[in-house]
C-alpha cells in the first residue's frame, strides 16, 4: 500500500504530544529549571593526545559563586563509563585521548561564572602526536591508547565460508573497489543536557536524555558508588537522539556536581561542545572484491572493513559486528572471506548511529552489485534477483532466520514501480541545458532488528488498571520523537477497543516503569507489541470477570470498550470474537490480500457499533475500585527473539527495503540533486502510519545528508566542522519533495512477533541508490561519501584546455 | 555576566510590556528562556543557522540567538507562546496543521518552524514553492525530513484559499 494520509484513513492518529510541541509548552529536560539551581560546565582537553602533567584547581575553587570543582580525585566509584566496554574516563587523570576528554567540572551560580571558573583551571600537558587515522594507529610502533590491547585494535570480526581463492579462480569477472564513508554527526536539534537534583532523602533525580534510563542509572550508580535505587532517571521527552544519546554524556558531571554542591545542577551543552564531545557515525574504509560466474552468479566475496572507533570503545564492537553481517547483503554467496577491524585513534568517539554500521556496509555491497551488473551488461535489478538469497536460506552468518517473503516482495514492488521503470529509458529533461544530467538508481537491503544473538536483550512491560480507572501501560522505552507514545496509544485502542482518554502511558522514568530494555535497534515497537500480546489476555479476563461478578452478566457476554466494559452487541459478535487475537495482525494476515486500505483496522467502527447496540455495564473507574490495586497489575518479562544458532550478533528478525532514486547532476558545479525517491518497506503491519511515514522520510533525508553533504571533518584529530554552519545537514531546499513510501504489511501466518520497527530501515539503502543514479547520469562510479563534487564535474573539453577552439 | 548595568530593558513580549534589569549585551534568546521562562523558544546552534530560536521582532522573523537585548529595546517580540487561534488557548491554524499533518517528531525545531511559517504566510499568504523553501530554509529539522512540515504548510495555504474563495 502506498502510505499516505488518504490511504491511512482512520489510522491517521494525531499524536498526543503534538499540542505541547507546537505550542512550545512541552518542557524538555534541558528546559527545566529550579529556583536554587546552579550551572555546571566541563573542562575538556586542549589536545587530542597528551599526558597530563598537573591540574591546578585552586584558582577556580577560590572564585566567588563557585560551588564545586571536581577532578578525577572526586569520583567516589568507578571513574569510567561506556554501555558495553566501560573505558571512557569520567575525568582523565594521566592521559587525554581526544579533544572531548573531560578533565574537570565546575558548578557556579551563573553560566558566566562557571565559564570563568573553567578558564581559571590550570592544566599542564605534554603534547603527543595524535594517531589521526586507523592506519596510523595500526602502524608498527604506534603507541597504545589503551592497556587492554593488543595494539590499538578494539575488535576484530570475520566470516569465512568455502574457499574464496578457489571461488575467485572460477570467476569470469571480478570487481574490486574501496569504499569510504564519512564521520556523520547525529545533529539532533536538542543538544545534551538536563537537570540533576539531590533531594532531602539523599536520592538523586536525574532529568537527562538517554535511550535507556536503566542503563544510565546502573552506570551512574557505579560512578557515584551508590545503590541504583538511590538514583531516579527521568529521560523523556527528548529532542532527538538517533543513537547519539545512548551513552552517558553530561550525566556523570551533572550528577557528581549536584551531590557535591547539594544544589540542583543544570547542564546544557553548546553545539560546539556537543560536536567536540559527542558520538559520531564510524567512518569506514571497506575494500571489496566480488567475483561472478559467466552466468552472473556471485561466486566469491572478499571484504576488509576498517572502522575508526575513535578514542573510546562505546558500541564500536557491536557496530562492527553489524557491519560485517550486512556487508554480504541479502545475497547467496558460496565463498566468503570477510574481516573487520575496529581501531582506536585519537579522533572523535564513534558510536551508535541509526543504521548501526548497516549504512556503510550496504553502500559498499550495493555498489558492487551495480558495477557487476554493468560488466555483465545486465539490468542491475535483474542481476540482484538472480543472486538474492532464497526464502528459506540461512541468514548472512549462516544462521537460521525467520522465514518471510519480505525480500522478494520489496524486489517485486520496486520492479513494478514507475520510478524504477524510468531506469530503462534514462530520463532526459529536454528543457535542461546539456550539462544537467539525470539518472535513476536503486538498492535493496535486509536489515537486522534487535541486538542479535549472544547480547542480553531483555524486554518486558506492565499493564494495569490504575487507581484513576485508566488502562495504564508502562515501559522503559523513551520518546525521542519517533512517536512511541502515539504508537502505544494505537496498540492499546486496537486491543481493548477503548478510547484514548481511557489510557495512561508511562515511559521514561525509572521510578515508574519496569525494566523493558533499551529504545534502540528498531526494537521498541516489536517489544511493546509482544508484551501487550502476553499481557492482554490475563488483563482482559480479570476485567471481564470482575465486571461479570458485579453485574451478574456472564463474562463471555462482555467486551472491553470505550469508558469501560460493555455488553457484547450481536452484530459485532464475529469481530468481538477476534479481540483475543490482535486485530491488526488478524486482519492483515487473514483478510487483507488485495492491498485495499479500507478493511484494515477500522476499529472505531466496531466500537461505535458495540456502543449503539449494547450498553455500558461497568466503567473502568468503578472496576478499579474493586479489590486491591496490586491485583490490577500485570507484568511480563521476555527476551528479544534471536536465532537459535550460536553466532554472536546474528539476527533473527529482519526488515527489508528497496529504494529507488532519481538524481540530477550539474556537471559544471558537481552538484547532485535528489529529485524523486520511492521506499518500499516490508516490516509487517503498519500500526501508526503517520509515524511510519515520518520515520522513513526522516531516515531518508538523514541518508541524503550522509550521501551528499555531511562529514565532521577532522585534521590532526581536531574537528574542522564545529557547528551547523559548516557541517551541512539537508534543509528544506535540499530535499526530494517527491518521496513515496510503500509499506508491505504481510507477515507469515501466525507470526508471533508482530510489527517490526522501522526506525533505521529508511536510512540504510538510499546512498547506493543515489550513487547508482549518479553513475547513470554521468558515468562516474562514486566510491566515497559524501559524494565529492569535483568527481562529478565534467573536465573541460580537452581541446579547449589546450587553448584551441573546437570549431 | 548578568550584573545589571543600571538601566532597564523594556519590550512588549507576546503583548505584555516587560521591564527587566539586565545587561544590554544579553542575547534575546537568554532573555526569553532564562529571564522570562519562555522556554518554547529553543536553542541549538547559537550561530544563526538552525532557526530553533526563531521569534518575531516587530513582525519580522529573527534568530533570537543573534539579537542582543539592546537591539530590541522597545520592540514587539512574539514567541511561540504568543501564538494562538482566534481565542487564547486555541491552536493557531498553523499549529493545528502541524499537529494534523505530523509536521514534527521530537518537536525541538517545531516552535521555530511554526514561527517562520507564520512570518512566511504573513508576507505571502499564497507563497510559491520557491517562497516556501526560501522562507523555511533557515530552519533545520533533523527528524521529519521536512515532509510533514511541507504538508502542514500546504494545508494552511489550502485552507486560507478555501476561506478566501467562499
Ligand atoms: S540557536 Fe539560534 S539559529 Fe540556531
Ligand atoms: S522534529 Fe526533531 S528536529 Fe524537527
Amino acid at each position: 500500500m502506498l502510505l499516505n494520509r488518504e490511504s491511512s484513513g482512520k489510522r491517521w492518529h494525531l499524536r498526543p504530544d503534538g499540542v505541547g510541541k507546537v505550542t512550545g509548552k512541552l518542557q524538555y529536560l534541558t528546559d527545566m529549571t529550579l529556583p536554587d539551581m546552579v550551572h555546571g560546565r566541563v573542562l575538556r582537553s586542549s589536545y587530542p593526545y597528551a599526558r597530563i602533567l598537573s591540574i591546578d584547581i585552586t584558582g577556580a575553587e577560590a572564585m566567588e559563586g563557585v560551588l564545586a570543582v571536581l577532578t578525577s580525585k572526586d569520583v567516589p566509584g568507578l571513574n569510567l563509563f561506556g554501555i558495553a566496554t566501560p573505558d571512557q574516563p569520567v575525568f582523565c587523570e594521566h592521559v587525554v585521548r581526544y579533544v572531548g576528554d573531560a578533565i574537570a567540572a565546575v558548578a557556579a551560580d551563573s553560566p558566566e561564572r562557571a565559564a570563568i571558573a573553567l578558564d581559571a583551571i590550570r592544566v599542564e600537558y605534554e603534547e603527543w602526536t595524535p594517531l589521526d587515522s586507523p592506519e596510523a594507529a595500526l602502524a608498527p610502533g604506534a603507541p597504545e591508547l589503551h592497556e587492554h590491547g593488543p595494539g590499538n585494535v578494539l575488535h576484530r570480526t570475520e566470516i569465512k565460508r568455502g574457499n574464496v581463492d578457489e571461488g575467485f579462480a572460477t570467476c569470469q569477472h571480478i570487481v574490486s573497489e574501496t569504499y569510504y564513508t564519512p564521520r556523520q554527526m547525529h545533529a539532533y536539534m536538542e543538544t545534551e543536557g538536563g537537570l540533576f537534583v539531590p533531594d532531602e532523602n539523599g536520592r538523586l533525580h536525574v532529568y537527562a536524555a538517554t535511550q535507556h534510563g536503566y542503563k544510565d542509572r546502573m552506570q551512574l550508580a557505579r560512578i557515584i558508588g551508590c545503590s541504583e535505587e538511590d538514583i531516579r532517571v527521568v529521560s523523556s521527552p527528548i529532542g532527538g537522539s538517533f543513537g547519539g544519546k545512548d551513552e552517558l554524556n553530561v550525566q556523570p558531571y551533572g550528577a557528581l556536581l549536584a551531590l557535591r554542591s547539594g544544589r540542583p545542577v543544570k547542564m546544557h551543552n553548546s553545539r560546539k561542545e556537543s560536536v567536540r564531545a559527542g558520538l559520531k557515525r564510524h567512518p569506514m574504509k571497506i575494500e571489496m572484491q566480488t567475483g561472478i560466474s559467466r552466468e552472473g552468479m556471485i561466486q566469491a566475496h572478499r571484504v576488509r572493513i576498517t572502522a575508526d572507533t575513535g578514542a573510546y570503545a562505546t558500541l564500536g564492537a557491536p557496530v562492527l559486528n553489524f557491519c560485517t553481517e550486512h556487508c554480504l547483503g541479502p545475497y547467496s554467496i558460496p565463498h566468503v572471506d570477510v574481516e573487520g577491524v575496529s581501531v582506536y585513534t585519537n579522533n572523535g568517539v564513534s558510536g551508535e548511529f541509526r543504521g548501526f554500521g548497516g549504512n556503510q556496509a550496504i553502500f559498499a555491497m550495493e555498489g558492487q552489485m551495480d558495477r557487476l551488473a554493468e560488466i555483465m551488461d545486465m539490468d542491475p535489478w535483474e542481476f540482484r534477483r538472480r543472486n538474492m538469497r532464497g526464502k528459506t536460506d540461512p541468514g548472512p552468518l549462516n544462521q537460521r532466520i525467520l522465514v518471510t517473503d519480505g525480500l522478494s516482495q520489496v524486489w517485486e514492488a520496486m520492479d513494478r514501480s514507475e520510478l524504477w521503470q524510468k531506469h530503462q529509458h534514462p530520463p532526459a529533461n529536454p528543457a535542461s541545458p546539456p550539462w544537467i544530467k539525470r539518472g535513476v538508481g536503486a538498492a535493496i537491503a535486509m536489515h537486522g532488528a534487535g541486538l542479535g544473538y549472544g547480547i542480553p536483550d531483555p524486554a518486558g512491560g506492565r499493564l494495569s488498571l490504575n487507581a484513576e480507572g485508566k488502562i495504564e501501560v508502562a515501559f522503559s522505552y523513551e520518546e525521542f520523537g519517533q512517536g512511541l507514545i502515539a504508537t502505544l496509544e494505537m496498540m492499546l485502542c486496537d486491543l481493548f477497543y477503548c478510547s484514548t482518554s481511557d489510557l495512561s502511558i508511562v515511559i521514561g522514568d525509572t521510578d515508574r516503569v519496569p525494566h523493558s530494555g533499551s529504545s534502540t535497534a528498531s526494537r521498541s515497537t516489536t517489544m511493546a507489541w509482544m508484551a501487550l500480546q502476553r499481557l492482554q489476555t490475563p488483563f482482559r479476563s480479570k476485567m471481564l470477570s470482575v465486571a461479570s461478578a458485579l453485574s451478574g452478566i456472564p463474562s463471555d457476554e462482555l467486551v472491553t470498550g470505550p469508558g469501560g466494559i460493555w455488553l457484547r452487541g450481536k452484530s459485532t459478535e464475529s469481530k468481538a470474537e477476534k479481540i483475543a487475537m490482535s486485530p491488526v495482525i488478524t486482519e492483515v494476515v487473514g483478510e487483507r490480500t488485495s492491498g485495499s486500505s479500507e478493511s484494515f483496522n477500522d476499529t472505531s467502527d466496531t466500537v461505535d457499533n458495540a456502543a449503539l447496540i449494547s450498553g455500558l455495564v461497568v466503567s473502568y473507574v468503578d472496576l478499579a475500585k474493586q479489590g486491591k490495586s496490586e491485583e490490577w497489575i500485570f507484568d511480563t518479562q521476555f527476551e528479544y527473539p534471536t536465532t537459535p544458532d550460536n553466532v554472536v550478533g546474528g539476527h533473527y528478525l529482519y526488515t527489508y527495503a528497496a529504494v529507488a532514486a532519481e538524481v540530477e547532476v550539474n556537471t559544471l558545479t558537481g552538484e547532485a540533486k535528489l529529485l524523486d525517491t520511492r521506499h518500499v518497506v516490508a516490516a509487517g503491519p503498519v500500526i501508526n502510519p503517520m509515524g511510519f511515514i515520518g520515520q522513513i522520510e526522516g531516515g531518508s533525508v538523514m541518508a541524503l545528508g550522509f550521501t551528499l553533504t555531511e562529514d565532521a571533518l577532522m585534521q590532526d584529530s581536531r574537528y574542522m566542522t564545529t557547528n551547523l554552519d559548516t557541517y551541512l545537514i539537508p534543509t528544506i531546499r535540499d530535499i526530494h519533495t517527491n518521496l513515496e513510501v510503500e509499506a508491505i504489511e504481510n507477515l507469515p501466518e501466525g507470526d508471533p512477533f508482530g510489527p517490526r520497527g522501522i526506525g533505521e530501515i529508511g536510512s540504510v539503502a538510499l546512498a547506493p541508490a543515489i550513487t547508482a543514479a549518479i553513475h547513470q547520469a554521468t558515468g562516474v562510479w562514486v566510491n566515497r561519501l559524501p559524494v565529492p563534487r569535483d568527481q562529478l564535474i565534467k573536465p573541460l573539453d580537452v581541446s579547449l584546455q589546450k587553448g584551441v577552439s573546437s570549431t | 555576566m548578568t550584573e545589571p548595568l543600571g538601566n532597564f530593558w523594556t519590550a512588549v513580549v507576546n503583548g505584555e510590556k516587560k521591564q527587566l534589569r539586565i545587561a544590554q549585551t544579553t542575547r534575546l534568546v537568554d532573555v526569553l528562556r532564562t529571564q522570562l521562562s519562555l522556554t518554547g523558544t529553543k536553542v541549538s546552534c547559537e550561530v544563526g543557522r538552525c532557526g530553533a530560536c526563531m521569534v518575531l521582532m516587530d513582525g519580522e522573523p529573527v534568530n533570537s540567538c543573534l539579537v542582543m537585548a539592546y537591539q530590541c529595546v522597545g520592540s514587539e517580540i512574539t514567541t511561540i507562546e504568543g501564538l494562538h487561534g482566534e481565542k487564547e488557548g486555541e491552536l493557531h491554524p498553523i499549529q493545528q496543521a502541524f499537529v494534523e499533518e505530523g509536521g514534527f517528531q521530537c518537536g525541538y525545531c517545531t516552535p521555530g518552524m511554526v514561527i517562520s511559517t507564520k512570518a512566511l504566510l504573513d508576507r505571502y499568504p499564497q507563497p510559491s514553492q520557491e517562497q516556501i523553501e526560501t522562507g523555511l530554509c533557515g530552519n533545520l529539522c533533523r527528524c521529519t525530513g521536512y515532509g510533514g512540515i511541507l504538508r502542514a504548510v500546504k494545508k494552511v495555504i489550502d485552507e486560507q484559499d478555501r476561506m478566501g474563495s467562499t
